[in-house]
């Protein structure tokens, strides 16, 4: 009697063992949907102590209409404050023929070290009528939209994101 | 008892240590692959060692054209004509972005033939010009050489191109020196001239015709360029075209061809166009060799030495776009690229060798993705997101003298 009711409670305690460490892995992969979605982490160069973190389920809301808007965080990478950090973001065509350039700029105040300040921006995606009698030689398919944001310290660190929209 | 105890134990605390084990490994397995590096001068794989990127950034790229010296090299970009230094540089522009370019060809080392529209108000059915640029000039002001031109290719010397002749005829001319015109073939050629290339010796000139009535480019036609008359080589039949520029070489005319508008088959394929061949005197038609049955073509370049064809094809329909070098006389189809995630454009004018032989430019990108795509780079550093020109190396022929 006492050797199953030792056999039931070991097998019982290796499940739970087993069930929690599997939990626990789970947690860990789980992303979640604010993330930096920077996996290259190409740096400008030495230094550098602003990152910028975008959402990935917001980037794929963005709907070729006017009146979009996104939301992304300035991250201070340092261990001293920083101020006056600017935030540009360019919106443009893949399409080079097309003059559609647009630019939006945010100063973020202060950002203390280690921690994150939110910068939401304003803009219009708009489908722009390709011209119509392109030859075959001219690009034939739907041109997409890119966002380039790019934060810069006053010292001249910078830190670039480019998100290329699906047409 | 005590020992069947401790035993027990033992095996406990092993399946928990073997259970950790096998959850710990499968946790490695599912490490997430870090996205390619899209810039940094490194260029994918999949297109071979020793590529090199000659573009980047954003734009629709097309008609690489190589400068004589090979130190430059011309292309469109979303209609619009640049150039670079093929080792560093920054493009310069030869026209105003809102020219649209359907073909480039240098004539000497600072000067360009364009055949474009100056405007986006030019259709398909709107012949377009022949424009002279010159790289000296600061501005982008283009001269016309002449209009209603409907294809151009490099001449001995100069240029050789197609101009329209009313509704149903064409004529060819010649120019030399600094591009103007110096010999004008008033026969005309029945028919719309899609694309034209010259023979080795370039006394005659093979150009692919639409037949007056015809709503395909199905004939082929060899001119005589001393003696000024024309002949026809081939006619396809039915619903065939022939596609791109036909290319000499040897005793052989080879092009593209395939049925258009075929219907997708059942499985997804595309309609096939294959590489065919004819002997310059006439004759039969036949599949280029060394070619597999199932290989499907999208261009074809000769080489500057004459003795291989560049293509762009696949090796079955749905294997990936590659490069391929066919040596005819060898039956040889090799491989350049093995490439199986990036998408080699197949336009009939997106390929050029280099002067040498050495190397060929194609045109490629990355699969887009349907979902927004991040990167760490500025977009003009991008490269495998948009369409970049690349130079991919070629082995010359082993017996080739160097």
């Amino acid at each position: 009697m006492r050797d199953i009711i030792f056999w039931l409670s070991g097998a019982a305690l290796a499940f739970l063992v087993t069930a929690g460490a599997f939990l626990l892995l789970a947690n860990l992969a789980t992303a979640p949907s604010q993330k930096r979605l920077n996996p290259e982490q190409a740096r400008a160069g030495s230094g550098q102590s602003v990152d910028l973190i975008l959402d990935r389920e917001q980037l794929a809301s963005l709907r070729y209409l006017p009146d979009q808007s996104l939301t992304l965080e300035v991250e201070n990478e340092g261990g001293e404050q920083l101020s006056d950090v600017s935030v540009i973001l360019s919106v443009f065509s893949e399409n080079t023929a097309l003059s559609n350039f647009r630019y939006y700029r945010k100063t973020v105040q202060t950002i203390p070290a280690g921690e994150d300040a939110r910068v939401r921006f304003e803009f219009d995606l708009l489908v722009r009528e390709e011209p119509v009698a392109r030859p075959p030689t001219a690009n034939p398919e739907q041109s997409r939209e890119i966002l380039e944001i790019k934060a810069t310290t006053p010292e001249g660190n910078s830190t670039v994101r480019t998100v290329i929209l699906p047409p | 008892m005590p020992s069947r105890v401790g035993s027990a134990k033992r095996v406990a605390v092993l399946s928990i240590a073997a259970v950790f084990a096998a959850g710990c490994a499968h946790a490695d397995e599912e490490v997430s692959i870090a996205p390619l590096v899209p810039a940094a001068g490194r260029v994918d794989p999949g297109l071979g060692p020793g590529t090199r990127a000659l573009s980047s950034g954003p734009g629709y790229k097309g008609s690489p054209s190589w400068s004589p010296g090979g130190d430059r090299i011309a292309f469109t970009v979303d209609g619009y004509v640049v150039d670079r230094l093929t080792d560093s540089g920054d493009l310069r522009n030869w026209t105003t972005r809102d020219f649209i370019a359907e073909d480039i060809e240098w004539i000497s080392e600072d000067t360009l033939m364009i055949l474009g529209a100056a405007s986006p108000s030019g259709t398909e059915e709107t012949p377009s010009s022949l424009y002279r640029a010159r790289a000296a000039e600061d501005s982008l002001e283009l001269e016309t050489v002449e209009k209603e031109v409907s294809a151009i290719g490099p001449g001995r010397g100069g240029l050789i191109f197609a101009l329209g002749r009313g509704a149903f005829g064409s004529g060819l001319a010649l120019t030399r020196g600094s591009g103007d015109v110096h010999r004008l073939y008033s026969k005309s050629i029945k028919g719309h001239v899609a694309s034209l290339s010259l023979s080795p010796d370039g006394d005659e000139a093979v150009v692919a015709v639409r037949p007056p009535g015809d709503l395909e480019t199905s004939g082929l036609r060899v001119f005589d360029l001393r003696k000024g008359i024309g002949r026809e080589l081939t006619r396809l039949d039915g619903n065939q075209e022939i596609v791109g520029t036909p290319q000499w070489m040897g005793q052989y005319l080879y092009f593209v061809a395939g049925e258009k508008d075929k219907p997708v088959d059942r499985d997804g394929s595309e309609p096939l166009y294959e590489i065919y061949r004819v002997p310059e005197e006439g004759g039969a038609t036949e599949p280029a060799p060394g070619v597999g049955e199932d290989f499907v073509a999208a261009s074809i370049r000769v080489s500057p030495d004459g003795e291989r064809l560049a293509v762009i094809g696949r090796l079955s329909p749905k294997s990936p776009t590659n490069l391929y070098v066919l040596d005819p006389l060898a039956k040889d189809l090799t491989a350049v690229t093995t490439n199986e995630d990036m998408e080699i454009k197949t336009g009939p004018d997106d390929l050029a060798w280099s002067p040498g032989g050495q190397s060929v430019a194609v045109i490629a990108r990355g699969t887009p993705s349907t979902e927004p795509e991040v990167r760490a780079d500025p977009a003009d550093r991008l490269l495998r997101d948009f369409y970049n020109l690349y130079e991919i190396p070629v082995d010359g022929p082993e017996d080739a003298p160097r």
